[in-house]
């Protein structure tokens, strides 16, 4: 019983802090940019979601931040009165008193930081690890079209660099700049306690400070939303000439590579002028506003002083205020400017956690295995409004091997992509063992397929760990026999460590052929009931080739290979002949050969660079 | 150990400061600008408390105002000065990054290819980024700040002794204390700040690969598995940011209470001063302003060295990588060629990537000019090897490479490579219009001609139904294209180059035979009266080749044309009839 009501104390609390924050965003406006129509005001819901699990670390945080802020601002108070009770009355002992209290208060406000620290960063941090990774998440759930909508560059800068900026902020509101609009605020009531006409002169100069700086803050969230996009750009060159290395070499670009990464070097290099720069120049406006004030403040004393309507002490301590309130603004200017960039980021993290993700209808069904039959009923696909796939219509039996042919961009790939679901059919339905892929658990579907893509995809780490990648829990002697089925097993115990040689990044040290039987394998590990070959031998030589779909035939399923030559596929069960995404023929290569005459020509096209070598048939 | 790290961190501020020395001007105008303000920062508050001190002894309006007026003067030229100082650092600061990037960039590009082998992309990428970024966000405020404190400091300490000797050495009993706190506090942070950029790059790298390998990851089921690899990455990030990040909260929270200790010492000694009529009250008022004075710049000092250390660790990491050696520089006898024969000579060449793993062993072979050479071969015999030694992405370690007679080491790299056009076997594309893609193989070519060596490699077709034709932009990974289609490309883009010596590794590897018989006329006639290179699986490709090598673990087993070759009846003739059983009957 005690539990929910503790709870509910606890949440009411954060919300108070969350109201709090709020201010800033209510202030600030929602319509800063065109995505911030979409984001804006949101920044601080979604801080506060994240903020949940931390709440006690950022209560205890908020607290002794609170209590060094009483010491601060309870000083000038002892001051005025060491020096209006103590110096002034000639009374010593109010002078030792008052400064043992001082003295021991700076010690408690002392271990408060650093127990602020600790908790500081630990809600900082964790909350920033916390967005992270459920910006990590939520990317892996994206399904393969919004991929295209976020280049790789770009995700990566909002998952390290965006992050770090609202890291930062989150660290900055609970150490440094909770404390300057709380010691702004408690400044300007400290100073009514003391005396009312001359703290009305803060109560007007604070407010017009501030609105000068919130319009800078509002222009330095769009210059740095600006900086983060050109970062993604410089993100994106490196990371091109990464991948391209050989080709820039080799065709020896590299003046034209650094003068295309100057570029996006040098708009990076002044956007970040422009930002940095308008910041910056808060912190003179801020100063001279508040010295002003301190003038004027002064001048009144003097007026005051001369009518007898305030003490000397008083008026001291009124400007002891005004420049404490002064610094608290100049803290506050460089919290501004970690405000800006993290709401900068904040929507640009914002924009991907709120990408609508595809839907995925269910149905929960058990882990089965299937037989490996697949129909597809009238299956149209579009992209980018572009009929990729037209009335796609037929029927394969399980166990069947099926060849697919096809001009280069008729579709073949894409063919492929439909069936483990990586992209959703426009029209139509697939079926595989008469169940519609469209209602079944996905994971499930997919674990029942082995697809091997035409670029064979490695990742750093051991040979032994991409092959299990097929099937998590394999043995080692289940990805010995996809090897060996792989004709890739000799060639591996060839190597120095064997399985547990290390593949660099998209395997970099491998050989284009020994690439791809490494991703055959991998798929063979899983022993898939539909195995998806999609013109995954093309660098292999002609020997390797037969003995591996020799071997392959044995294996109890469902082979749709997508092949070039005709060679490959003459002995599938039946061929597949697309054209411009509509299937042209269907049937065994004898039928094939007698009744289409677009496979007459392709036979042809390959029959006759076999007469240009003089080899007679 | 700790001796060799400040050594580091010295090395490391000076590299820093090269970059920094030139913008000496710009630099020049900074140090104006921060002497105006600092001095004026010292001014002020003394004519400050001069007026509170005129005003509570009862000045009239006449003797104010004129003082009122001064501060106002000093004020708004302190805050311009400000202005000023910072706008040009700002401009210094971004001007040296900008310059580190490039450096790094270009560095980079002048790497080996052997170093990027074991290098994980998003890490390096990481180095560009988020460490520069680290190194950015500390110039730009960090000098401005560091020189400030320091002239602040040692102005206020002469304006204190000024005003009363006995306060000043009061104030100055903190300091001992404050820089005993600050060494066990950055000795902790500058280790965390280390580990923290290299836990960053880690996960970067981690990133970048696991997005980029998304089709498969989504086909495997494997998100969970990644998900949690990088949960580890991610809390291992935690870890070290979090220690960092307490450590340094530490030294503002010191700097507070020393400041408030020594605040009391100032009231209660001066309260005594006070009393016994050594000091004025104004003095008072001024001291405990100045003793803000002096606490203010070292509490800056003290914040900005944890920048500075975190810039440090950033730096360190972006320096390692221009540390690295270059790709050998061209021997100094090594001359600039304008043209080629094309007449190859290969003499007992050995090389190895690892060692005591020889890749080519002994492999010597006469190509003339305007010959077409075969490389045949079961994977990982070397072909691509024998390439990448031909294109001078390697040196062999044995034997000698000739090309027009001279050896290839006397030839300078880029002149080598601006007279050879390559096909390989991945095609890498750029995100810019496919336009720009083609022309990439030379950078002068008009419209017209990107246009007429796309139609002679037959992507034209496909590139005109294209959304916007030649104008469509293409994403880096080419992931809009089928692999076919991006190989037309790359050919289309070794067609417009128009290359003295032409390397075809796999290139029609992908491509429907309908197709590639377009090319094939397109290909024969782009090889002749040029060296050609080819490898290729399809062994009816190379059939007309005037010179097949036969590779086999390195060695080369056989060479020949391919009739005398089947005469011989060896290995190539048995890769033949494995094909041709296999093949159209």
């Amino acid at each position: 019983m005690e539990k929910p009501s503790k709870n509910q104390k606890g949440i009411e609390k954060i919300e108070f802090l969350v109201k709090f924050m709020i201010i800033y965003e209510i202030i600030l406006g929602c319509e800063i940019t065109e995505r911030g129509e979409q984001h804006g005001g949101k920044m601080m819901k979604r801080l506060l979601k994240f903020a949940k699990p931390y709440k006690l670390a950022m209560w205890i945080a908020v607290f002794f931040t609170i209590l060094e802020l009483a010491v601060e601002l309870y000083q000038p108070v002892i001051m005025s009165i060491i020096i209006d009770e103590g110096i002034v009355k000639g009374n010593l002992s109010v002078v030792y008193t008052w400064g043992g209290i001082l003295l021991g208060l700076s010690f408690i406000a002392f271990a408060g930081g650093i127990i602020n620290s600790f908790y500081a960063a630990r809600a900082g941090q964790g909350m920033g690890a916390d967005i992270r990774s459920s910006l990590f998440h939520k990317i892996q759930e994206f399904a393969i079209y919004q991929f295209q909508k976020y280049p790789t560059s770009s995700l990566i800068t909002r998952l390290t660099n965006d992050i770090t900026q609202i890291q930062n902020f989150i660290f900055m509101i609970l150490r440094i700049a909770l404390r300057s609009p709380l010691f702004i605020i408690f400044g300007i009531v400290m100073a009514y306690t003391i005396h009312v006409r001359l703290a009305h002169i803060l109560l007007i100069s604070v407010p017009v400070l501030l609105l000068i700086t919130i319009w800078i803050l509002k222009k330095g969230v769009f210059l740095f939303q600006q900086v983060q996009r050109k970062l993604d750009g410089v993100n994106r060159v490196i990371r091109e000439n990464l991948l391209g290395m050989r080709l820039v070499k080799a065709y020896a670009r590299e003046p034209f590579e650094e003068e295309r990464f100057v570029k996006v070097n040098t708009t990076l290099m002044d956007d970040n002028k422009k930002a940095l720069r308008l910041m910056e120049l808060s912190m003179p406006i801020l100063m001279l506003g508040m010295n002003v004030a301190i003038i004027i403040i002064l001048w009144f004393g003097h007026v005051e002083l001369s009518l007898g309507g305030a003490q000397p002490g008083e008026v001291v301590a009124v400007l002891n205020y005004a420049s404490r309130i002064m610094f608290a603004f100049t803290i506050f200017s460089f919290f501004m400017m970690n405000f800006s960039r993290a709401k900068a980021s904040s929507e640009r993290i914002s924009e991907v956690l709120d990408e609508q993700m595809a839907e995925l209808p269910q149905k929960e069904t058990t882990e089965r295995t299937f037989k490996g039959s697949i129909d597809f009923s009238h299956v149209f696909f579009r992209y980018l409004e572009d009929e990729v796939l037209e009335d796609i219509h037929f029927s394969i039996k399980a166990g069947e091997t099926i060849g697919i042919l096809g001009e280069t961009g008729s579709g073949k790939s894409t063919l492929f992509q439909l069936i483990p679901r990586l992209y959703e059919i426009s029209e139509g339905e697939i079926f595989i063992d008469g169940e519609n892929i469209a209602s079944m658990d996905l994971k499930n579907l997919r674990s029942q397929i082995g697809l091997v893509p035409q670029e064979a995809h490695l990742f750093s780490g051991t040979i032994k760990e991409n092959l299990r990648w097929g099937k998590d829990d394999a043995s080692l002697e289940e990805i010995m026999e996809a090897a060996k089925q792989a004709e890739i097993h000799d060639f591996i115990m060839k190597l120095p460590d064997g399985y547990d040689t290390h593949i660099g990044q998209r395997g970099v040290n491998f050989s284009g052929g020994q690439k791809q039987r490494l991703s055959i394998a991998r798929a063979l590990v899983r022993k898939p009931s539909i195995l998806l070959l999609d013109d995954s031998t093309s660098a292999l030589d002609a020997r390797t080739e037969a003995n591996i779909l020799e071997t392959l035939k044995e294996q109890a399923c469902t082979i749709l290979l997508i092949a070039q030559k005709i060679s490959s596929v003459k002995e599938a069960d039946r061929i597949l002949l697309l054209h411009n995404g509509k299937i042209v023929a269907f049937g065994n290569h004898a039928k094939l050969l007698k009744e289409s005459s677009y496979y007459q020509r392709i036979y042809a096209s390959q029959a006759e660079g076999r007469e240009a070598g003089n080899i007679v048939y | 150990m700790s001796t060799k790290k400040a050594k580091d961190m010295k090395g490391t501020m000076r590299r820093i400061w090269q970059y920094m020395a030139k913008e000496k001007g710009l630099f020049f105008l900074v140090m104006v600008m921060i002497l105006i303000s600092s001095a004026l920062a010292l001014i002020g508050p003394y004519l400050l408390g001069v007026a509170v001190d005129g005003v509570i002894s009862g000045w009239g309006g006449e003797q104010l105002f004129p003082m009122l007026a001064w501060l106002v003067l000093i004020f708004t030229l302190q805050s311009g000065a400000i202005f000023f100082q910072n706008y040009w650092m700002i401009g210094i600061a971004q001007n040296v990054v900008f310059f580190m990037r490039n450096h790094l960039f270009s560095h980079l590009q002048r790497l080996p290819v052997a170093f990027f082998q074991k290098r994980q992309h998003g890490e390096l990428m990481s180095r560009l980024t988020n460490d520069m970024e680290n190194v950015s966000r500390t110039l730009n405020a960090a000098v401005i700040q560091v020189i400030t404190s320091t002239l602040t400091l040692i102005g206020t300490i002469i304006v204190m002794l000024f005003l009363s000797p006995l306060l000043t050495f009061l104030t100055l009993l903190i300091v001992p204390v404050l820089f005993a706190g600050m060494k066990w506090i950055t000795n902790r942070t500058g280790a965390y700040f280390k580990e923290q950029q290299r836990e960053l790059g880690d996960m970067n790298g981690y990133i970048e690969e696991t997005i980029s390998g998304q089709k498969i990851i989504k086909m495997y089921s494997q998100e969970s598995r990644v998900i949690e690899e990088f949960e580890e990455k991610n809390e291992a990030l935690r870890v070290s940011s979090y220690w960092a990040q307490t450590y340094s909260g530490f030294i503002p929270k010191l700097m507070n209470m020393l400041n408030n200790v020594s605040f009391t010492i100032i009231v209660g000694v001066g309260g005594i001063l006070a009393l016994k009529g050594a000091v004025s009250i104004g003095v008072i008022v001024t001291f405990t302003t100045y003793s803000r004075q002096f606490t203010r710049p070292l509490n800056d000092l003290a914040n900005q060295f944890n920048m500075i250390l975190s810039a440090i660790a950033g730096a360190e990491r972006v320096f390692q990588i221009m540390d690295e050696e270059k790709e050998a520089v061209d021997e100094t006898e090594a001359v600039d060629i304008s043209s080629l024969d094309g007449d190859i000579v290969f003499e007992h060449v050995s090389f190895s990537y690892e060692e005591d793993v020889a890749t080519l062993k002994n492999v010597s072979f006469h190509a003339a000019p305007g010959q077409t050479v075969a490389l045949v071969g079961p994977t990982g015999a070397g072909k691509t090897t024998v390439i990448s030694l031909l294109s001078r992405f390697y040196d062999s370690d044995e034997g000698t490479i000739f090309v027009d007679g001279e050896d290839i080491k006397n030839i300078t790299r880029r002149s080598l490579r601006k007279q050879t056009a390559f096909v390989l076997q991945d095609s890498v594309l750029f995100r810019t219009s496919v336009r720009e893609n083609i022309r990439y193989g030379n950078l002068i070519a008009t419209d017209e001609e990107v246009v007429e060596a796309a139609k002679k490699a037959n992507a034209h077709d496909f590139i005109i139904k294209l959304p916007d034709g030649y104008d469509t932009v293409l994403s880096s990974e080419g992931s809009d294209l089928s692999h076919g289609q991006r190989q037309l490309l790359s050919i289309a883009r070794a067609l417009l180059a128009d290359p003295s010596l032409l390397i075809l590794d796999e290139a029609t590897s992908s491509i429907d035979t309908i197709t590639e018989m377009k090319i094939t006329d397109a290909l024969t006639k782009l090889m002749e009266g040029r060296t050609s290179f080819v490898i290729a699986h399809r062994l009816n490709t190379i059939q007309n080749a005037d010179l097949i090598i036969v590779l086999k673990d390195g060695q080369v087993i056989e060479q020949g044309t391919d009739r005398s070759l089947l005469e011989k009846n060896g290995f190539y003739a048995d890769l033949v009839r494995s094909q041709r059983q296999k093949g159209i009957s």
